[in-house]
């Protein structure tokens, strides 16, 4: 896209660096936020593997279920895109002046804070899910698809993070576009296999699920993970999962360019 | 060739507008009206390298739109400007790298971590080589007076400190433009006169041209022999500060002390006794006190009221003044007039 003008490198990696400084400076804080995004999915941990108890909820037993809960809160965690919140603020704020200031383009600022807000939260959530692991003995993935997982894991963190950013560019135009983020976190609730596995989710909700973008944000690769898709599920899963990456990195790319134009024709 | 050429630059915003109160935002939801409002309009100006320039004007002048507008930050709405060779508004990269700009209301450092490590990355994104980084921020270091300050988190300094900061920030990657926009905004005096020092002193050594906005009298009067007076969106004045008193305010004033040896003295009488009538409409008595008088004279007749107070009054001291330079640019945002 037009926002991945030619820049060094080194720059980049420099930031990621000291954002990652920067934000180690409030760990706590972000141990707490990192902490508050795990409890809805432990919760229904709970909730699912009282209910099935000895017994299996379609194809789920106890063992799945918290395999599938653990590699949810893991891939929620990589996952969730918290700079989409910031883009929006930098833009209404007029912070984005300095950014555009600068011989490298906006957009690996908000790489860099992606990138060193996934590694503090890990700091702290795989620590506290190897715990709970011990704990609650998940049943283990198979080798294939935790070879699966991994690049669905990637996929699915660039799609979640670029959609979010096409709604946070909304900004350039309406001053309340983050409403537009919450709504997105609310349907990746709903419908990306947290309340439930999107397999257990009713017909319509299910269709619905399968068509849209937001179970290829989380849901998808932790149902690869728990060896719950056959070979077929899995091909059709990661040609919707490119194919909506690749809508929201042209919805990106196209919204950036034409509200740099406006943001330059309007002020800023 | 000058470094900047502005021709005909403007830039106008439309700008939705409602009448206060419920009925007004409700109609305002079908409807909107707008209004065009001319942020600048047709400037013509050019600037050579190395040279300080202060763009002067009351709040919303356009000041800080002519910034943007060179930086590249706004697309014009007609009229052609040519910065270092580029048209800012494409925002290359090689033309980025020889621009700063310093808003004082603004921050480019990080404020949970020492100044040092902003100035890094910095450093690292305008890809100055580490050496060059160092000679660099051991200089400005040095010049602002800065070591004790490294090791704290910018949150901790004052905000005379983290402008201080700012400009070391600013200029990392030695910038062959520097674009001061309030620099000096909430400083305290003594702050101010060490930045001005510190920017004259940059100025001198490197080279580096200034284009400077600021509400501070006393930091155009020390930095920039060269003003740009906008007002309304219009460039109404471009010349040397000394010639925009003479040119705005076409007369002097004229400070009296009187000796005190005569009691009983009253001024205003001796002085209606002194001006002659020929010179009444071009004089005004502006203070007088037991010590002396304050009169506004005309600048053609200067010579001929000093010869006639200095004959007929018992003066012990005589000074002739332009006027503050504040008074002369309050009365043109006052009156909007030249």
């Amino acid at each position: 896209m037009s926002a991945l003008l030619p820049a060094s490198t080194r720059g980049a990696l420099s930031l990621v660096r000291h954002t990652w400084t920067s934000w180690l400076q409030y760990r706590g804080f972000f141990f707490l936020l990192a902490f508050g995004w795990m409890v809805p999915p432990l919760i229904y941990l709970f909730v699912w593997t009282t209910a099935a108890g000895g017994e299996t909820i379609g194809g789920f037993s106890r063992s799945t279920f918290v395999t599938y809960y653990l590699a949810l809160i893991v891939a929620n965690q990589i996952t969730y895109s918290q700079t989409n919140w910031t883009v929006g603020d930098v833009i209404r704020s007029g912070g984005l002046n300095e950014l555009l200031l600068r011989p490298i383009a906006p957009l690996y600022d908000t790489v860099a804070g992606e990138i060193a807000g996934k590694v503090v939260y890990l700091i702290f959530v795989i620590p506290v899910t190897a715990l709970l692991a011990l704990l609650l003995r998940p049943a283990l993935p198979a080798t294939g698809d935790l070879l699966l997982f991994l690049p669905a894991l990637l996929l699915a963190w660039l799609l979640r993070f670029f959609w979010g950013y096409w709604l946070a560019l909304l900004a350039f135009w309406a001053t309340r576009a983050d409403a537009l983020l919450s709504l997105q976190d609310a349907l990746v609730f709903l419908l990306a296999g947290q309340v439930a596995p999107v397999a257990l989710l009713p017909g319509a909700l299910q269709s619905a699920a399968t068509w849209l973008p937001f179970r290829y944000m989380v849901g998808f690769p932790v149902e690869i993970l728990t060896g719950r898709l056959d070979a077929a599920a899995i091909r059709t899963g990661f040609a919707l999962q490119a194919g909506w990456l690749a809508v929201a990195l042209a919805l990106s790319a196209l919204l950036w360019r034409r509200g740099l134009r406006r943001y330059a024709a309007v002020g800023g | 060739m000058s470094l900047i050429v502005v021709e005909n630059l403007s830039k106008s915003f439309r700008v939705p507008e409602r009448d206060p109160g419920l009925q007004a935002a409700l109609r305002s939801l079908g409807r909107r009206r707008f209004r065009t409002v001319n942020a600048l309009c047709e400037a013509t100006f050019s600037v050579e390298r190395g040279e300080m320039v202060a763009l002067l004007g009351p709040n919303g002048a356009g000041k800080t739109t002519t910034l943007k507008l060179l930086a590249g930050l706004l697309h014009p709405s007609a009229g052609r400007a040519e910065v270092a060779g580029y048209l800012p508004w494409q925002r290359r990269p090689e033309f980025l790298r020889r621009l700063a700009m310093v808003a004082g209301n603004r921050s480019q450092l990080t404020w949970d971590i020492p100044p040092m490590d902003s100035w890094r990355v910095l450093a690292a994104i305008y890809g100055v080589p580490p050496a060059e980084f160092r000679a660099t921020v051991d200089e400005l270091v040095a010049l602002l007076g800065l070591e004790e300050l490294l090791a704290r988190p910018v949150r901790n300094l004052s905000l005379g400190e983290r402008m201080k900061c700012e400009l070391v920030a600013s200029l990392v990657h030695r910038p062959s433009l520097l674009f001061l926009d309030e620099p000096t905004l909430g400083l305290d005096v003594s702050m101010q006169r060490r930045l001005r020092q510190f920017i004259a002193t940059y100025n001198e050594r490197h080279g580096v041209t200034v284009i400077l906005t600021s509400h501070y009298m006393a930091d155009v009067v020390a930095l920039c022999p060269r003003v740009l007076l906008i007002h309304e969106g219009k460039l109404l004045y471009d010349g040397p500060l000394q010639q925009l008193a003479a040119h705005l305010a076409p007369f002097k004033l004229v400070r009296l002390s009187l000796r005190h040896d005569n009691g009983g003295f009253a001024p205003e009488a001796a002085l209606a006794a002194t001006i002659p009538a020929s010179m009444d409409s071009g004089v005004e008595l502006l203070d007088q006190s037991e010590m002396g008088l304050t009169l506004r004279v005309r600048r053609a007749d200067i010579a001929a009221v000093t010869e006639h107070l200095l004959g007929a009054l018992p003066v012990a001291d005589l000074a002739v003044e332009d006027p503050p330079i504040e008074n002369v640019i309050d009365q043109i945002y006052e009156r909007g007039v030249v």
